[in-house]
C-alpha cells in the first residue's frame, strides 16, 4: 500500500514535470515574435521590447530558460502578469478557493445524483425506468454546459427570481454548482451503469444469489461494493474534466475563479499568466487524482494487500 | 464416429452485403435510427442552407430588433435585427465543419501514434503513452486554451486547438485496442505465417482498430461540437458576425431576460446536434459489438 | 418406496421470443434420491447447465424463461415457488458449486465473510457462532490455517483453494442437495482429482445427493451412480453408471463414449493408429531445441524489478519428420511458452533452436520470415486463431501468398484442394469465420498451415476447446495428415488420454522444466519420475468398473527438478 502511493506521487510529479516543459515550450511555439504579441495593446519602442526580451530570457538558450523557469517556480514565484503586472502565483491563489468551492460542490452533486441514476438504471436494467434515466442521461451528456448554465439562469434568477444573478456569496455558488454537477453527473450516471452492468454479470453475484441470500444483501454486499472500485477509479478522470468545465462555468456565471482569470488571460496573450495557469492545473489535477487513486485503492483489496 | 462437423452456414448467396446489413442492424436499433435521422437533418440543413433559409443570416435589419418567434421569424430575431432562425440554419454549416476538420486531425493523428505506441512496444510505447496520459490530464479544454494562446483566437484556430487537444483521448483508445488484438492467437498466427511488419500492421491490426475507432469517432464529433461552441461562447472562437451558435449563446447572454429565444434556439441546435452524433455512435457500437446489444 | 428427494417432470426452458425462440431444454424429467450422485451430461448446448440453473431460479431473468415442468423438492415445486421461499432453499438445502473457482468469489470481501454470511442468513447464528461453524467447515474441506484463510481475499488464493473455499460455502449448511455445474473443469487434473476425492468424502459424511453437470466421461465413471444423458436439450437416456457405459441405448450415447480417447487403450502399442495404407514412418530430426531458457520479467517497478516467472528452464527436445512429440503438463508447467519459443513468437534468453539444420535464433528478421515456411502453429482457440475480418479464401491463402507460392486463379485453386483436403468445402472461401462452427474453424486453421507445406507444425492444445466428438475427428485428420505427409508435430496438451492417441514420443514438463522424456509407450506405461506418475494416476476413466489409483503423496521438496538422464535407451528422467 505505502508503494503504491509512492508511486502514485512519482506519477503526480511526472506529470507536473511535463508540465514545466510545456510551459517553457509555449512561449517559443509562438508564430512571430511573442514579446511583441504580448505588448501588442502597449506603446513599446524597440529597445523597450529588448529589454522585457532580456527580463524574461527570451534571449538565451531554451534549456537555460526552462531551468531558470523550473529554479523560480521552486521558489514558488511563477513571474509577474503583463496585464496589471501581479505576481502570477499570488493572483492564482486568491483566485482558488472560489474555483475549489465551484468544483468539489459540482463532484458532490454529480457523485449523488450521477451515481444513484447509474446504479438505479443498471438494477433496473432492460425497463422503461432504465430508458428513462438513460435518455436523462444522454440528454445530459449533450447539453452545452454553459446553455444549461444560462436555462437555469433564466429560470431560477430571472423567471422565478429565487436567486441573485451575480455577486460571490453561497446564493451565487449554488447555480454554477448545480450546472457543472448535473453536466458532470450525466457521465458519471452512464459510466455508473455500464460498470454495475458488468458487476451484475459476475459470477461471484450468481454466487451471492446461489447461497439464497436476500437480494437487498446481495446488491448491497456483493455487487455494489465491488462496482464502486471502477467507478472511485475514475472520479479522478472526472474531477480534472470538472476543473475544465469550471473555466466554462466561471464565465457564464461572472464566478470570479482561476477560470475567469485564464480566459482573460489567452485574450491577452498574457503568456506569465497562462504558463502559471496551465502549471497550476496541472499540478491540482495530479495531486487531486493521487488521493481518489488512493481512495480506490482502499476500496480494492487486491492493491490494499498487494505489493 | 459421430456426425461429421460439417453443419451448414446459411447459403452464400442469400447473405447480404456487410454494408447493408450493417445499416439494417443500425436502423433497428432505437438509437442508431434516431441518431442517423437527427445527422442526416443536419447534414441537409448544412448542404441546403441557402434554401432553406428565408434571409441572410448576417443582413441585419431582416426585421425589427429583438421581435419574439412569429410567423416572419419563426425563432424571432435578434438584437440587430437578423433572423435566428436563417443563423441557426446557416451554424449547421460550421458545426459540420467544426466536427470533421477537428476530428479529422485527432483521429487520424491519434490513430497513428496509438498503433504505433501499441505495435512497436517496449520502450517507445511507455515513453509514448506516457506522455499522452499525462496530456490526456490536462483535459482537452487547458490543451487547447494553451494552443489558442499559441495561435490566437479564431475559429479556425479553435477548430485546429480541439483537434490537436484530442489527440491523446484517440490515442489511448487506439492503443488499448491494438494491445488487445496484438494479444489475440490470429495476430501471432499472422507472424507465424511470415508476415512483414507492414502486412501485420495494416491488413491485421488496422481492420480491427477501425470499427472502435468508427464509434469513438461519431462520439467524438459531440465532444468537438462542444468543446467549440464552448469556445465560440468565451469568445475565443466564432468572431462577428459569424452565424455560430456558440457564439450566438455569447451575445444571448445579456439579454436573456429580454429576448430568451436568442439563448434557447441556439442551445437546442448544439444540444440536438450533440445528441444526434451520440445517438448515432451508441447505435454503430450496439451494431459492431453484439456484447453490448444484448444490454 | 417413499418419493424421490428431487423429482423433476417435463421441465422446458427457452430463451427469446417469437421467432427468435429457441428452446434450451425440452421436455426434461429425472429424479434424484438422498444420498446418491446423479450426473448430467452432455457437450456444449446441450442445456445440462441451464436445467440446474432453472431449479435454483438462477438463469438471466429477462431473457430465459422456465415455460413448463414441475421440480418436487420435499412436497414443494420448486419451479413455482415465490422469490421469498425459494430463496430459504437455495443455498440452505440446496447448495450450488461453479465451473470457475476464480471468479465465483466476491474479490472485495473475505472469505470469513462469504462463509459466515449464508449461515446468519438461513440458520440465524450468531456471527461468533458462524464463524466457529466457518472455520469447521474449511478444517474439513482440507484447506491449511483455517483462521488464516478466514481473514484472506480471493486473490490470495490459487484456484483448486478457491474451490475448497467453495465446497465449503455450499457445505456449511449442510444442504440435502449439492449441485455441481463443471467444479473441476477449469482446474489441473491432479488438482481435479483431489476435488473430486474431497466431493465424494463430504457426500459420505453429510449424506448429500450431489447433481453433478459435466461434459467430462471420465469424471462421471468415476463419481455418478446414475446418468442423464443430454443432447440438444433433450434427455437422450438414462439409467445407471454401469449400464450407460456397458450397453448404452442411445446412437448419441454410443458415438458419444466411443469418441471419448481412454488412457490406456494404446498402451502396448508402440505408435498412434495408423490411418492410411503406408504410413510414413518417422524420418530425420525436423526440430532440434537445445537449453532453451525464458523468464517473463516481473513488473516493472521504480527501483529495480519484481523478480521474474521462470518459464522455460534448460529445455531441449527434438522432432522429427513424420512423428508427434507431445509436450504434457499442467498450467503454468511452460509447455506453451517452449511451443511459441520454437517457432519464435517468444524469443527466448538462451538456447539453440534448429530447424532442419539451419540455426533459428541466429536469423535476422527477414530470414526468419522465410524460414517460417517450414514450420506452423495451429491454435488452442479457434475462435480467435481466425483474423474475424477475412474471409476462409484469404485466410487460408495468406501465408502462401507471403510465401510466393501461389497467386491469383492458381492461388484459388490451392485454396479450393486445401478446403477440401481437410474435409470442408471449396465454396466456403468466400465466407468468413464466425459462419463456421468451432471443428469447421479449426479444420481452417490446420488448411491454412498446410498451405505453404510445412515441415513441422506446432499444436497448441489444438483440441481442448472442442466438443469431444468433434476433437475425435480433428484427431483422426491430424493423425491422417501426418500419415501421408510425413509431418512433424510438437503437440501441446493436458490431456493423457489425447496424448496416448497422437504421440509418438512425450516429454512430461513441471515448473519450466522437463522431468521425463521418452517414447510414450514407455513414458505413459512405466513411468519413471514421480510427478509424471501423479499426473497418470490422476486422469479419470471413463470406464466405472475401473478403480482410479489411490493418489501418490507427491512430496514436493524432494521431486528430482534436476538434469535429465538417460535411464533407457532414449528414456530420459530428471535427477
Amino acid at each position: 500500500m505505502a508503494r503504491f502511493i509512492v508511486q502514485r506521487l512519482l506519477a503526480a510529479l511526472v506529470t507536473i514535470w511535463i508540465a514545466s516543459i510545456a510551459v517553457t515550450m509555449l512561449i517559443h511555439l509562438v508564430p512571430g515574435d511573442p514579446v511583441r504579441i504580448m505588448y501588442a495593446g502597449f506603446q513599446t519602442t524597440d529597445a523597450e521590447i529588448e529589454a522585457i526580451r532580456t527580463r524574461l530570457g527570451l534571449d538565451r538558450p531554451v534549456w537555460e530558460q526552462y531551468f531558470m523557469y523550473v529554479g523560480r517556480v521552486l521558489t514558488g514565484d511563477l513571474g509577474y502578469s503583463i496585464v496589471g503586472n501581479q505576481p502570477v502565483l499570488q493572483t492564482l491563489l486568491q483566485r482558488f478557493p472560489a474555483t475549489l468551492a465551484l468544483t468539489v460542490s459540482s463532484l458532490f452533486i454529480a457523485v449523488v445524483v450521477g451515481g444513484s441514476l447509474g446504479f438505479f438504471a443498471a438494477y433496473k436494467r432492460g425497463t422503461a425506468w432504465d430508458f428513462g434515466a438513460m435518455t436523462l442521461a444522454i440528454v445530459g451528456v449533450s447539453m452545452p454546459h454553459f446553455w444549461l448554465g444560462l436555462l437555469l439562469l433564466f429560470l431560477f434568477s430571472m423567471t422565478l427570481e429565487w436567486l441573485p444573478v451575480g455577486g460571490s456569496g453561497w446564493q451565487n455558488l449554488i447555480l454554477p454548482a448545480l450546472t457543472l454537477g448535473l453536466a458532470t453527473g450525466a457521465v458519471i450516471a452512464r459510466l455508473t451503469r455500464s460498470a454495475m452492468i458488468d458487476i451484475f454479470d459476475q459470477d461471484f453475484v450468481r454466487t451471492a444469489h446461489a447461497k439464497g441470500l436476500p437480494k437487498t444483501l446481495v446488491l448491497y454486499r456483493h455487487a455494489l461494493r465491488s462496482g464502486l472500485v471502477p467507478v472511485v477509479s475514475m472520479l479522478g478522470l472526472q474531477f480534472a474534466y470538472l476543473m475544465g468545465g469550471a473555466i466554462v462555468i466561471e464565465n457564464v456565471f461572472a464566478w470570479n475563479g482561476v477560470g475567469r482569470l485564464a480566459i482573460q488571460a489567452v485574450f491577452a496573450r498574457d503568456y506569465p499568466l497562462i504558463q502559471g495557469f496551465i502549471l497550476f492545473f496541472a499540478t491540482v489535477v495530479a495531486l487531486v487524482s493521487v488521493v481518489i487513486d488512493v481512495a480506490y485503492a482502499l476500496l480494492d483489496p487486491r492493491i490494499r494487500y498487494g505489493t | 464416429m459421430s456426425a461429421p462437423d460439417t453443419a451448414q452456414a446459411g447459403p452464400a448467396a442469400a447473405r447480404l452485403s456487410g454494408v447493408q446489413q450493417a445499416l439494417t442492424a443500425l436502423l433497428r436499433s432505437p438509437s442508431g435510427a434516431v441518431g442517423l435521422a437527427i445527422v442526416l437533418l443536419l447534414v441537409i440543413a448544412a448542404v441546403f442552407a441557402p434554401l432553406i433559409a428565408p434571409h441572410d443570416p448576417l443582413r441585419m435589419a431582416s426585421g425589427p430588433r429583438l421581435s419574439p418567434p412569429s410567423a416572419a421569424h419563426w425563432m424571432g430575431t435578434d438584437q440587430l435585427g437578423r433572423d435566428m432562425f436563417s443563423r441557426v440554419v446557416f451554424g449547421a454549416r460550421l458545426t459540420l465543419q467544426i466536427g470533421v476538420i477537428a476530428v479529422g486531425i485527432s483521429l487520424t493523428s491519434g490513430l497513428l501514434l496509438g498503433l504505433v505506441a501499441g505495435y512497436a512496444g517496449g520502450w517507445t510505447e511507455r515513453v509514448l503513452m506516457r506522455l499522452v496520459d499525462v496530456l490526456f490530464s490536462f483535459t482537452e479544454i487547458v490543451i487547447a486554451l494553451a494552443c489558442l494562446a499559441i495561435l490566437g483566437v479564431g475559429l479556425v484556430n479553435a477548430m485546429i486547438a480541439i483537434g490537436i487537444a484530442s489527440i491523446p483521448f484517440y490515442a489511448r483508445i487506439t492503443h488499448s485496442v491494438v494491445l488487445v488484438e496484438k494479444n489475440k492467437p490470429y495476430f501471432e498466427a499472422a507472424i507465424a505465417a511470415g508476415a512483414s511488419r507492414l502486412r501485420l500492421i495494416f491488413v491485421h491490426l488496422l481492420p480491427n482498430v477501425i470499427p472502435t475507432l468508427i464509434v469513438v469517432g461519431t462520439l467524438g464529433v459531440s465532444t468537438a461540437v462542444l468543446a467549440a461552441a464552448g469556445l465560440s461562447f468565451l469568445g475565443l472562437g466564432a468572431q462577428p458576425p459569424q452565424p455560430e451558435w456558440g457564439f450566438m449563446l455569447s451575445s444571448s447572454r445579456d439579454l436573456i431576460a429580454r429576448a430568451p429565444w436568442m439563448m434557447i434556439f441556439p442551445g437546442l441546435a448544439i444540444a440536438i446536434t450533440v445528441l444526434g452524433f451520440n445517438l448515432l455512435g451508441d447505435g454503430v457500437r450496439e451494431v459492431l459489438d453484439p456484447r453490448q446489444r444484448a444490454r | 418406496m417413499t418419493a424421490p428427494l428431487l423429482q423433476v417432470e417435463g421441465l422446458t426452458v427457452a430463451f427469446g421470443h417469437g421467432a427468435g425462440r429457441n428452446v434450451a431444454v425440452d421436455d426434461l424429467s429425472y429424479t434424484l434420491e438422498a444420498g446418491e450422485t446423479l450426473a448430467i451430461v452432455g457437450e456444449s448446448g446441450s442445456g445440462k447447465s441451464v436445467s440446474s440453473m432453472a431449479l435454483l431460479g438462477l438463469l438471466p431473468p429477462r431473457s430465459a424463461r422456465i415455460e413448463s415442468g414441475v421440480a418436487r423438492f420435499r412436497g414443494t415445486d420448486l419451479l413455482h415457488l415465490p422469490e421469498r421461499e425459494l430463496r430459504a432453499v437455495r443455498g440452505n438445502r440446496i447448495a450450488m458449486i461453479f465451473q470457475e473457482p476464480m471468479t465465483s468469489l466476491t474479490p472485495v470481501l473475505r472469505i470469513g465473510q462469504q462463509i459466515t454470511e449464508a449461515l446468519v442468513e438461513h440458520r440465524g447464528l450468531s456471527l461468533r457462532d458462524a464463524r466457529e461453524k466457518a472455520l469447521e467447515t474449511l478444517r474439513l474441506v482440507d484447506l491449511s490455517d483455517p483462521p488464516r484463510r478466514m481473514q484472506q481475499f480471493p486473490h490470495e488464493l490459487s484456484g483448486g483453494m478457491r474451490q475448497r473455499v467453495m465446497i465449503a460455502m455450499a457445505m456449511a449448511l449442510e444442504p440435502d442437495i449439492l449441485i455441481a455445474d463443471e467444479p473441476t473443469t477449469a482446474l489441473d487434473v491432479t488438482v481435479q482429482a483431489q476435488i473430486l476425492d474431497l466431493m465424494r468424502d463430504v457426500q459420505a459424511r453429510f449424506g448429500t445427493a450431489i447433481l453433478l453437470i459435466t461434459h467430462d466421461m471420465g469424471v462421471v465413471a468415476e463419481m455418478a451412480e446414475r446418468v442423464v444423458v443430454m443432447n440438444k436439450g433433450r434427455k437422450v437416456e438414462d439409467g445407471p453408471v454401469d449400464a450407460i457405459f456397458a450397453r448404452p441405448r442411445a446412437d448419441y450415447t454410443r458415438r458419444l463414449l466411443a469418441a471419448v480417447p481412454r488412457l490406456g487403450a494404446r498402451a502396448s502399442e508402440d505408435g498412434p493408429r495408423p490411418t492410411v495404407a503406408d504410413p510414413a514412418h518417422p524420418g530425420d530430426d525436423v526440430l532440434r531445441a537445445e537449453g532453451l531458457g525464458k523468464t517473463f520479467a516481473g513488473r516493472g517497478r521504480l527501483f529495480g524489478r519484481a523478480a521474474g516467472t521462470v518459464a522455460m528452464d534448460d529445455v531441449g527436445f527434438t522432432v522429427r519428420a513424420g512423428e508427434t512429440l507431445a509436450l504434457v503438463g499442467e498450467s503454468g508447467s511452460g509447455k506453451s511458452t517452449s511451443g511459441r519459443a520454437v517457432l519464435r513468437l517468444i524469443e527466448v534468453d538462451r538456447g539453440r533452436i534448429d530447424l532442419e539444420g539451419e540455426d533459428m535464433r541466429a536469423l535476422p528478421q527477414r530470414s526468419l520470415r522465410r524460414a517460417r515456411r517450414a514450420m506452423q502453429m495451429v491454435f488452442q482457440d479457434p475462435f480467435a486463431a481466425l483474423n474475424p475480418r477475412m474471409s476462409v479464401g484469404r485466410l487460408i491463402g495468406e501465408p502462401m501468398q507471403i510465401h510466393g507460392i501461389a497467386r491469383g486463379a492458381d492461388l484459388k485453386d490451392h485454396v479450393a484442394e486445401l478446403l477440401r483436403r481437410v474435409g470442408l468445402e471449396a465454396d466456403h472461401m468466400r465466407r468468413f469465420p464466425h459462419e463456421f462452427s468451432g471443428g469447421q474453424r479449426q479444420r481452417i486453421c490446420i488448411a491454412r498451415a498446410l498451405g505453404v507445406r510445412p515441415k513441422l507444425i506446432v499444436a497448441d492444445e489444438p483440441t481442448s476447446a472442442l466438443d469431444v466428438s468433434v476433437q475425435a475427428q480433428v484427431l483422426d485428420l491430424m493423425l491422417e495428415l501426418q500419415q501421408s505427409l510425413g509431418l512433424g508435430y510438437l503437440f501441446i496438451s493436458h490431456d493423457m488420454a489425447v496424448v496416448e492417441e497422437m504421440a509418438h514420443r512425450v516429454a512430461v514438463m513441471r515448473q519450466g522444466r522437463i522431468v521425463e522424456m521418452g517414447p510414450r509407450r514407455a513414458v505413459l506405461g512405466a513411468p519413471r519420475h514421480p510427478y509424471t506418475a501423479a499426473l497418470l494416476a490422476a486422469v479419470p476413466r471413463p470406464d466405472p468398473t475401473a478403480q482410479r489409483p489411490k493418489l501418490p503423496q507427491l512430496d514436493l521438496g524432494t521431486i528430482p527438478m534436476g538434469p535429465l538422464a538417460e535411464a533407457a535407451p532414449g528414456h530420459w528422467v530428471a535427477t
